[in-house]
């Protein structure tokens, strides 16, 4: 008696185990099926960078291509860097978009979060009114402010200077925004005790808020980064002076001069975006959980 | 009173900075392109000319064809993205090894400049040596397609080229958001649907697509926003015309073309007017789940 009720209960848990094997391999099929689906997807995602950089160290590229897609130089050779360097000053403008992203991104943090403060823990008269007439920049693409935009630098003397490429950008809505909705959190006990303490509002926002906006803070620095890198389209309206040229506009405007000598322009490409991939490989996991944050892209 | 106000003065100090420049870089341009819209150059004086400007663009053909030119690569961009990332996302999702490798691969292109991206992608789609069409005549095909040379509304023209170069650049972007949204499905909805015995195709149908409208919503309207206010890669390839035969041409393209060539700022204010009232009608639809999205955020933050 006793040992067929064992033997009966004994069935299920063995059918459950092969069940549970079978299904293992079904995961185990799924699994590879999934991998090659995305590995094939990873290749194609890189392989316009190495061929990129394979035809970067060609010599023969400026002058004849091969037919077939090499993936390796067949004649390798540093001749396209050297003279990608001697045709452009790239150390300059690589000096031009550090320091104009540099800049705009400090003022960018700054500004956001102490007007982001301002409106998670000040009182004052006007504050929802000044928040939502703030909100109203997230409607406003830069591409329709900016013909108005052009002719006010034109006006302030200010085409062509450092300037022009950061004061539009040391604040913005969304920055404000992010850090209003950010700051909202902290409890008001620790700002009240810092007050008690005599602190005042400045020092409370420099000593107590900002340590504790670490994660919001950082996912702005990637955005204003990225954004003010990459940037072509306000460049290409108020700079003319070549030595005020970025990097993704100094490769820009010399595409249109180097474009028939394949080697050099990919070189010349390389070199500008070969630095940031290198610190994306870095810093890759804070660019993507700040992207996830902010729901935005560079 | 008088130490209330005292009080709410450092708060304005604080605001003030991004209000002078809202003012300046937001206020006041977006003013002045409504008000440049409605004048005209006339012996360097601003005259009034009321609508004309817009009925100027209404008979325009290339105006016009700039208009559709910039729906038809935006919804074709948003055909094809939404599906395809949403499936690769899925995917990713269930991956168990080296999903975190993929995800920043798939990345990739979103970091890189659309600057060195729509040079590398010229050489790319090179009709004679280029990555696409050397491959392609690897595998037999004939006669090879001249893609950025095709200005017509075929499978392998210009149009065609720089969409698959936008799917390129953005397919990490999209992927990373449904990723998001679908870790946010809650996993007792997937529990409750295993016992009622709902297969995984069910399950993906009946619990993961409806738990992800918000994520779609918010991709449909970003992603139309960005494609209405399309310009660097298209400018990097076909200039400011958006060569070949204008096949390229976008609104924002039309707008630089006709302020910065032709010297009408009065006409392009008025083409922005007109991309400002259609990226305004997507924004306030968005602007809902967009505020819903960012409280969320925090919570999860």
């Amino acid at each position: 008696m006793a040992s067929s009720e064992n033997i009966s209960r004994a069935r299920p848990v063995w059918t459950l185990r092969g069940w549970l094997s079978s299904h293992r391999n079904f995961q185990r099929v799924q699994q590879v099926i999934i991998f090659i689906i995305m590995a094939v997807g990873a290749v194609a995602m890189i392989a316009p960078f190495e061929w990129m950089l394979a035809t970067s160290f060609s010599r023969s590229a400026n002058v004849a291509m091969p037919r077939i897609p090499t993936f390796w130089p067949a004649d390798p050779s540093t001749f396209n860097y050297k003279v990608a360097i001697t045709n452009l000053p790239l150390v300059r403008y690589y000096l031009n978009s550090l320091f104009v992203t540099v800049a705009a991104t400090l003022g960018y943090l700054f500004f956001s979060s102490l007007t982001g403060y301002a409106f998670a823990k000040g009182r004052f008269v006007g504050k929802s009114v000044l928040f939502i007439i703030l909100l109203t920049t997230l409607m406003i693409p830069f591409e329709i402010r900016m013909i108005p935009m052009y002719l006010l630098m034109r006006q302030l003397h200010l085409s062509d200077s450092y300037a022009a490429l950061i004061l539009p950008f040391i604040s913005g809505g969304f920055g404000t925004f992010l850090m209003r909705q950010y700051i909202s959190a902290i409890p008001d006990e620790l700002i009240d005790a810092a007050r008690v303490d005599g602190a005042n509002e400045f020092t409370i926002y420099t000593r107590v808020v900002l340590p504790l906006c670490g994660p919001a803070l950082a996912a702005l620095t990637v955005l204003s980064a990225l954004w003010r890198w990459n940037d072509v389209l306000w460049p290409l309206l108020v700079i003319s002076d070549r030595h005020l040229y970025t990097v993704t506009f100094g490769l820009a405007m010399a595409s249109r001069s180097q474009g028939i000598f394949t080697g050099v322009a990919l070189a010349t490409s390389t070199i500008a975006i070969l630095p940031i991939m290198i610190l994306y490989l870095f810093l890759q996991r804070y660019i993507i959980r700040g992207i996830m944050l902010t729901g935005l892209k560079g | 009173m008088l130490r209330k106000l005292r009080k709410s003065l450092i708060w304005y100090a604080f605001v003030a900075p991004t209000f002078i420049l809202y003012g300046l870089f937001v206020a006041y341009p977006t003013f002045e392109t409504f008000r440049l819209s409605f004048y005209q150059e006339v012996a360097t004086q601003q005259q009034f000319v009321g609508a004309l400007h817009y009925i100027r663009l209404l008979g325009n053909q290339v105006f016009l064809a700039a208009l559709l030119n910039t729906a038809f690569l935006g919804i074709v961009f948003l055909m094809i993205i939404i599906p395809l990332s949403l499936v690769m996302a899925s995917l990713l999702n269930n991956l168990r090894v080296w999903s975190n490798l993929f995800k920043a691969i798939y990345f990739l292109p979103q970091i890189t400049s659309t600057v060195a991206v729509a040079l590398v992608f010229s050489y790319v789609f090179q009709p004679n040596w280029g990555l696409v069409n050397g491959l392609l005549r690897q595998l037999g095909v004939d006669p090879l397609p001249l893609w950025l040379a095709e200005p017509r509304y075929v499978l392998t023209g210009s149009r065609a080229a720089v969409t698959i170069l936008a799917i390129w650049v953005a397919l990490g972007y999209y992927m990373l958001i449904f990723q998001a949204g679908l870790q946010a499905v809650p996993a007792e909805l997937y529990d409750a649907a295993v016992v009622d015995g709902a297969g995984p195709l069910q399950t993906w149908w009946l619990i993961t697509l409806p738990n992800l409208r918000p994520t779609f919503i918010f991709l449909f309207i970003t992603g139309t926003i960005d494609a209405m206010s399309r310009f660097s890669d298209l400018w990097m390839l076909g200039g400011p015309a958006g060569t070949p035969a204008r096949s390229l041409q976008t609104i924002v393209l039309y707008m630089y073309q006709t302020a910065f060539e032709s010297n009408d700022f009065n006409l392009a204010s008025a083409s922005g007017v007109i991309l400002f009232v259609i990226v305004l009608i997507f924004t306030l639809f968005n602007f809902r789940s967009f505020l819903q999205r960012e409280f969320s955020g925090q919570s999860g933050a």
